[in-house]
């Protein structure tokens, strides 16, 4: 990502110094940080699925514990290993279950179908990853307008009641081998609307979703990279 | 801004409303919502003298006579005000539902404080569209889920051979219950959802809402804050209006000005990105002020935007001068003067039938009205109006912007908020966004939590115009008649 963008948090070594310090938990919109332990073996755990990108935990940090994450490469496999935590251990085990290569039904390219059921930032920025400056198309990704004709589902929004229904209908639709990606981070967990009585709690709610890709909404280059993961041409 | 408020009975409030809008040139009656369903609540807008009065009308059942039979601008909320509140406008003209479908409960009103005061009519949200009969008159059905990437929502075209006699749209499949979580979250949190309405209206929802905040405070943020919400409102009204224009080009199959639109609305966002360390301006604008202010990055911006400037000029000559183009546009999907007045369509739909209407400038948003552009305007009412008036846009939105950037002055950029908010009290945010009028109407309890957060987005005007504009053009000119709107669907939804 550019120099310029705030991009999304991500936890260093340092320490989370104390308890008195629960600033980051405090301040975050989304409740994506919680802070456990006590003393010298405070964690934090961050989950980059519930995370809106707002910065403020990274701006309210006094110990460097959340830093900045230009990275874009950003998309997993396994729901879970958005969760970090600032803890050696845990992270070893996490790299132990690798995320699991899936064989790629795809061959080269891809045809994916977009259904949004958001706020139409992902779905720009889906737009945008196949313009001239990111031109997704060159990997071989394809944007169609039937669930016939594709291979992935792509899903932004946090899918509320209205949408359940025709997102269902519109996976049925597709013909085996089909993955779903979820884009945003309203896609995997519902965002700030998580919890609200239109039952908006993401993609994961009415369909088995193979990448989830964090953002709100992700950056094109962040996209490209999720899609290239669904394609199996990147673990 | 905190508006005038007043207690109006339900018998006199048809005559009182006609007897304010006589009163002054301009005064729009802008939405009708309601509390908590003890009473409507209607918004009145005075853009000469930059005033605001929200009436109350206590009801004493579930039901009113319908406002829409005196004012039409009301059938569109009214609607949402019997999914919400399950407040029945008696004669409404076309009383369906809006924003809740069939699969939420029967009788079941989110926004509503306390049961029905009686019990209410069967409510099975059924949808009937309107059926068009005669011999070889045939439907259409297009979505919720469209071919390309955008919001859903569903068109039911009725047709005679290749015309559209009618179309009706039906909306609400993106309702994620925005309003009542604004109630929900801790006040200092309620921006990251204001701003999520529709995000690619990000910095006007975030800067409707900081005013609402600022005004119910009674705080003033630092002039540097004013500039920088401007630069950044202008930033958001340039790059949609480009991908707009853009989309345009790609729809009459203009792939040469298409693509270079895409590119250059590229360049637009790295402009965004560098002043507010994102695409989408999201998070920028605070209540206080905005969150960062980089003046190292300012000299990039001034330079990046005039090449932008530089850049665009040609590509949009060779699309404003292309006659091909032109016939494409010209006559179809026209809306009349008077459309625009009696159902209040607001932003670039107005503008293009010659009606002067654009918030900034009258009410105050950054540094608006002082440093307000000339209005665009046209006046043919179809699509290529729309789309002149928003190259247009691109004009004055760039001269804005590089006066601005020449008065930044000073370096605080935001102000601390009170701990509370004031109790009992209404704040009130207009913004002109890029597709018009913004509205954000906040109340707060006796505690001085929100206890109502009303949004009227542009798009809920204006969604009337366009199944009105199409009527008796071809189908093939729908793609193209709908992109020269380019609405909301989940600033509409919410
Ligand atoms: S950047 Fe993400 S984790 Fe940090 S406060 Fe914002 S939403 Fe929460
Ligand atoms: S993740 Fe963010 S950008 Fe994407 S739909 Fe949700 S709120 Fe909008």
């Amino acid at each position: 990502m550019e120099s310029t963008a705030r991009g999304l948090p991500k936890l260093t070594d340092s320490p989370c110094r104390g308890t008195s310090c629960n600033r980051c938990a405090e301040i975050c919109p989304t409740n994506a940080i919680n802070v456990f332990g006590s003393g010298d073996t405070t964690k934090v755990a961050l989950d980059l699925g519930s995370c809106i990108g707002c910065s403020l935990c990274i701006d309210n940090c006094p110990t460097e514990t959340i830093r900045e994450n230009r990275s874009t490469e950003l998309a997993v496999r396994r729901r879970e290993h958005l969760l970090l935590i600032n803890d050696h251990a845990v992270e070893k085990e996490f790299s132990k279950e690798e995320e699991s290569p899936k064989t790629n039904p795809f061959g080269m390219s891809l045809s994916a179908r977009v259904v949004s059921t958001g706020c139409s930032a992902c779905d720009l920025e889906i737009g945008a990853a196949g313009n001239p400056i990111f031109d997704m198309e060159r990997f071989g990704v394809r944007v169609v307008a039937s669930p016939r004709h594709a291979d992935a589902l792509l899903v932004t929004g946090p899918v509320g009641k209205g949408m359940q229904m025709p997102l269902k209908r519109c996976y049925e639709a597709m013909t085996e081998p089909k993955s779903v990606v979820a884009v945003g981070t309203c896609a995997i967990s519902g965002g700030v609307h998580k919890g609200s009585y239109t039952e908006a709690n993401g993609v994961d709610s009415v369909l088995p979703v193979d990448v989830y890709i964090p953002g709100c909404p992700p950056h094109p280059w962040s996209i490209i990279d999720g899609v290239l993961k669904a394609m199996g041409k990147k673990r | 801004m905190i508006p005038l408020v007043k207690e109006v009975s339900e018998d006199n409030l048809v005559s009182s409303i006609k007897d304010w809008l006589a009163g002054g040139q301009l005064r729009r009656l802008t939405f009708v919502t309601s509390l908590d369903g003890k009473q409507l609540a209607v918004l009145l807008l005075d853009p000469l003298s930059g005033a605001a009065e929200l009436w109350f009308t206590p009801l004493k059942g579930n039901s009113y006579k319908s406002l829409t039979l005196s004012f039409a601008s009301c059938h569109w909320f009214e609607r949402a005000v019997w999914d919400m509140f399950g407040l029945e406008p008696i004669g409404h003209p076309r009383l369906k539902h809006l924003l809740l479908h069939e699969s939420y409960e029967a009788n079941y009103y989110p926004l509503r404080a306390n049961d029905l005061l009686c019990q209410a009519t069967e409510n099975d949200r059924c949808y009937k569209f309107l059926e068009v009969k005669g011999e070889g008159v045939y439907e259409i059905p297009v979505g919720p889920i469209h071919a390309g990437i955008i919001e859903p929502g569903h068109f039911r075209f009725s047709c005679f051979g290749e015309n559209i006699l009618n179309l009706e749209i039906r909306l609400g499949y993106l309702h994620r219950g925005i309003e009542k979580k604004l109630t929900e979250v801790d006040w200092k949190k309620a921006r990251f959802v204001a701003e999520a309405a529709a995000s690619d209206t990000a910095v006007a929802n975030a800067l409707a809402h900081a005013i609402a905040v600022e005004s119910i405070c009674e705080i003033d943020v630092p002039p540097l804050a004013d500039a920088l919400r401007t630069i950044a409102l202008e930033l958001e009204r340039l790059s949609m209006h480009i991908i707009d224009v853009g989309g345009m080009a790609a729809d009459i199959g203009f792939l040469g000005v298409s693509s270079s639109m895409s590119r250059l609305r590229g360049k637009s966002l790295e402009i965004a990105q560098a002043l507010s360390g994102n695409r989408f301006m999201r998070g920028f604008v605070t209540p206080g002020g905005v969150s960062l202010y980089r003046a190292e990055e300012i000299g990039g911006i001034r330079a990046n935007l005039k090449e932008l400037a530089n850049e665009l000029k040609p590509v949009l000559n060779l699309f404003r001068e292309n006659q091909t183009a032109i016939e494409r546009m010209a006559s179809i999907g026209v809306i009349s003067k008077a459309l625009v007045e009696d159902f209040g369509i607001v932003g670039v739909a107005a503008r293009a039938t010659d009606v002067a209407y654009d918030t900034r400038q009258y009410f105050r948003q950054g540094l608006y009205p002082e440093f307000a552009p000339n209005v665009t305007v046209a006046d043919s009412g179809d699509i290529l109006a729309r789309t002149l008036v928003r190259m247009g846009e691109i004009d004055t939105s760039i001269k804005v912007i590089d006066r601005v950037l020449d008065s930044l002055d000073g370096n605080s950029c935001s102000v601390e908020l009170p701990k509370k908010l004031r109790a009992d009290m209404v704040g009130l945010g207009v913004v002109e966004a890029f597709r018009g009028e913004l509205i954000h109407l906040m109340c707060t309890d006796s505690s001085g939590k929100i206890k109502r957060y009303a949004i009227k987005d542009p798009s809920q005007n204006n969604w009337t115009a366009l199944s009105i504009a199409i009527r008796n053009n071809l189908i093939a000119d729908f793609p193209l008649c709908n992109k020269s709107f380019s609405l909301s669907y989940g600033g509409n939804d919410l």
